[in-house]
């Protein structure tokens, strides 16, 4: 579950090895981070292998790094993600405690509620450094949506993804779901096709070889 | 992976591998050491029992004559033969004291201490003395092993180098809980523990476990026996000797729990690469070590939310611990493997709550003897989360903190007990999803209903119920195992429940499994003729 796009080679050997304890790499993998932050990339493992540093070395634990690779992580939901990062640490500051808040409702689906907090200053701050943040949550409710529903009023969706009027029409086209009325529709997929399936057993012909052999003999 | 078809060729190869493991045909050798008891049971702190002299002497014979096969049965028969008869409630006798019948061999002194140590943790209270004296020991030991010029030529039973990792990590989260419990400390504890904190640190545990597995090369050598390389080249000078090797592959499994008590699961899975979980893995030689490494890997999954994986984890070990039961009863780590067992049911129990699967009948039927009641309440109503938490509480692992409490400030100062941390961010997860099974049971009696209705039959809101819907789809998904390294996995559907939403009308579908006759049938028909071929080869 390496959930990484390209990991560059200097870094894989880095968390491959015992080096990934030495608080001196901390340095390449803030920065590691700081790209991913940057480019809208993301790799759990590197981060990982911060909060483990972190771990060991709590004197050398910068908050706002935390929150980084928490609110990055926020992005991977429904990978268990932000709760591996929770496991380990050892502290909880305040930026902590509020992601944590905004994970709970992003966990229970409660997006309506997710929005209106995050557009609390105090909240939004948090994930400024992120780029592409908001995006990569609208992807993920998207994801949702498509997984569960086969047509949904618009106006649920506008609620839960807080947008509306053209930024909502792009949206809509970008996810490849057609609007029919003040109904969105989404194309069947695998996933929200409510179809009753018979798991049978699939017998090939050389298993029977064996028994048919037996057969012959008698 | 998991080789599930266990025919009785396959029983029997276990019942050898475990018959080995626990041989006791050795009454002559016994009768040697009681033959020539002396009239006082109670060893003075001078005088040691005829009995234990010529168990020294012997164990010593046989350490330095590299006999393996002696060597396993005094280590696993004897020495707790005699520990009960002698040393129930007192220590054995201070090294220094048999120095002399050895010869002042350092080697087999520190082999001793170990053995010493361990038995004080085991059936005695340590005290800070012995804890910093044997961490010590365990430094001279390994730096034996890793620092002597050139492979040592010594040669233990498996079962041994397996006990000396697990007592190693075991004596390290016993000094880690320990150094953590600060309130009822002494002043002049605190000093000591501030005075030395290289004393079971944390990096010097898992450097020797790094250094363990980069000296025996076992990561090559597991990577060219997956590859079907050369495995006596990637071993090296070192991987080569049983010793290393060994050590090696039990400090990958030794790394795999210490990760987990640290709460880095991936990373804990990770150093499972290259390591096929089936029978024919090395860790199945020892028994405990693959009722370790099947727990922590079990646990590993679930902390991942791989509900399914850790369950198939859990079967799989806990069908092994059943059909074996008969042939361990007698071995003295019955009663940990017995304890693990009932743990793993434990967390068995939460993983089927969480992710209803079907199970092997046999487990099935002790999960309901053992968990029923709690199975029940944890699928409905109120008190769910707190038989959740009972069970977790129960079956984790005592996690250690990675530093410990910081020293210098005061007991009150705020310490997040790591126990408490996972269990809380466990538990929160769990809270998520504590509507679920309540509402897939409604859900399964209907092929269509509109959310409203549904919302009345479940008292909440049809916002309320839209959310939980959601969440429901989401967890019928998960990172389910399918080949290659345990961290890897696809994601597909765990759930026999399907639905989608409609506006405000939820369709539902269930998909069933058929019944698998052919399957049955085949193997037993192969079973039947087999046992006729037999029968008529004898006539």
């Amino acid at each position: 579950m390496a959930s990484v796009t390209e990991r560059p080679e200097s870094i894989q050997k880095l968390i491959d090895g015992v080096e990934r304890y030495n608080p001196e790499n901390l340095e390449v993998l803030e920065a590691y981070l700081d790209n991913q932050c940057k480019n809208g990339t993301y790799d759990l493992m590197a981060n990982l292998a911060i909060l483990k540093l972190y771990q060991f070395n709590p004197t050398k634990a910068k908050d706002n790094v935390v929150v980084s690779i928490l609110a990055k992580s926020l992005t991977a939901i429904p990978s268990p993600d932000f709760n591996l990062c929770l496991y380990l640490l050892s502290e909880r500051s305040t930026g902590v405690t509020q992601l944590t808040t905004l994970q709970q409702l992003l966990e229970q689906s409660n997006y309506a509620k997710f929005w209106t907090l995050y557009n609390d200053s105090t909240y939004k701050q948090l994930t400024s450094q992120v780029a592409g943040f908001e995006d990569a949550i609208r992807q993920l409710i998207a994801r949702v949506i498509t997984m569960s529903h086969q047509s949904i009023s618009a106006s649920v969706v506008q609620k839960y993804l807080a947008l509306t009027g053209d930024a909502f029409t792009k949206f809509i086209q970008e996810q490849q779901w057609s609007q029919q009325g003040d109904v969105v529709v989404i194309p069947v997929n695998k996933d929200n096709e409510a179809k009753a399936i018979v798991v049978r057993e699939n017998i090939k012909f050389e298993q029977l070889t064996k028994v048919i052999g037996y057969s012959n003999e008698m | 992976m998991y080789q599930d078809t266990f025919e009785d060729d396959d029983l029997i190869a276990e019942v050898e591998l475990v018959t080995q493991d626990s041989f006791t045909e050795n009454n002559d050798l016994d009768d040697g050491f009681e033959a020539e008891v002396s009239l006082s049971a109670q060893p003075s702190s001078v005088q040691i029992p005829d009995g234990v002299r010529n168990f020294i002497l012997y164990f010593y014979r046989c350490v330095l004559e590299n006999n393996v096969y002696d060597l396993h049965s005094v280590y696993d028969n004897s020495f707790n033969k005699l520990t009960n008869k002698y040393y129930q409630k007192q220590p054995w006798p201070e090294a220094e004291v048999i120095a002399p019948l050895v010869k002042d061999d350092q080697v087999f002194l520190t082999l001793y201490r170990e053995l010493y140590y361990r038995h004080i943790y085991a059936r005695l209270q340590p005290t800070w003395e012995h804890r910093v004296r044997s961490y010590e020991n365990y430094c001279d030991l390994f730096n034996y092993i890793l620092n002597s010029d050139g492979p040592v030529n010594l040669e233990l039973p498996n079962q041994w180098l397996w006990d000396i990792i697990d007592e190693f990590i075991f004596q390290f989260q016993s000094f880690s809980n320990y150094r953590d419990r600060l309130r009822n400390k002494s002043e002049e504890e605190w000093s000591l523990l501030r005075d030395n904190p290289q004393i079971w640190s944390c990096y010097s545990v898992l450097n020797v476990l790094y250094s363990l597995i980069q000296k025996s090369r076992i990561k090559e050598q597991l990577l060219a026996n997956k590859n079907g390389g050369d495995v006596a080249e990637a071993a090296g000078e070192y991987g080569a000797r049983p010793l290393y090797k060994m050590l090696g592959y039990f400090s990958i499994i030794g790394l795999l729990r210490v990760h987990c008590l640290l709460g880095d699961y991936m990373l804990a899975l990770k150093m499972m690469d290259n390591i096929v979980l089936n029978k024919k893995a090395m860790f199945a030689r020892v028994t405990a070590c693959h009722v370790t490494t099947f727990y922590y890997v079990g646990f590993a999954y679930m902390m991942m939310r791989r509900y399914a994986d850790a369950i198939k984890a859990f079967s799989t070990v806990l069908s092994f611990i059943q059909r074996t039961k008969q042939y361990h009863s007698r071995s003295y780590q019955f009663d940990q493997i017995a304890k693990k067992g009932d743990q793993m049911y434990a967390l068995l129990a939460i993983c089927v709550a969480l992710c209803p699967t079907r199970l092997d009948e046999s487990i099935h039927s002790q999960l309901r003897e053992k968990y029923g009641e709690h199975l029940f309440k944890m699928q409905k109503g109120d008190e769910a989360l707190s038989v959740f938490e009972e069970l977790f509480h129960y079956a984790c692992p005592k996690f250690i903190s990675a530093t410990g409490v910081n020293l210098n400030k005061s007991p009150s100062d705020a310490f997040i007990d790591p126990n408490q941390n996972q269990i809380k961010i466990f538990i929160a997860d769990v809270s998520n999803q504590i509507m679920l099974p309540t509402l897939r049971s409604f859900m399964k009696l209907y092929t269509s209903m509109g959310i409203d209705k549904l919302a009345m039959f479940l008292d909440m809101d049809a916002e309320e119920l839209k959310m939980h819907l959601m969440v429901l789809k989401q967890k019928s998904r998960q990172l389910k195992w399918s080949n290659g390294d345990v961290l890897e996995g696809d994601y597909v559907a765990t759930s026999d429940l399907n639905f989608c939403l409609k506006q405000d009308v939820v369709h539902i579908a269930e998909s069933k499994v058929g019944r698998r006759y052919a399957d049955w049938f085949l193997r037993n028909i192969n079973r039947c003729e087999d046992i006729v071929a037999e029968l008529e080869q004898k006539a």
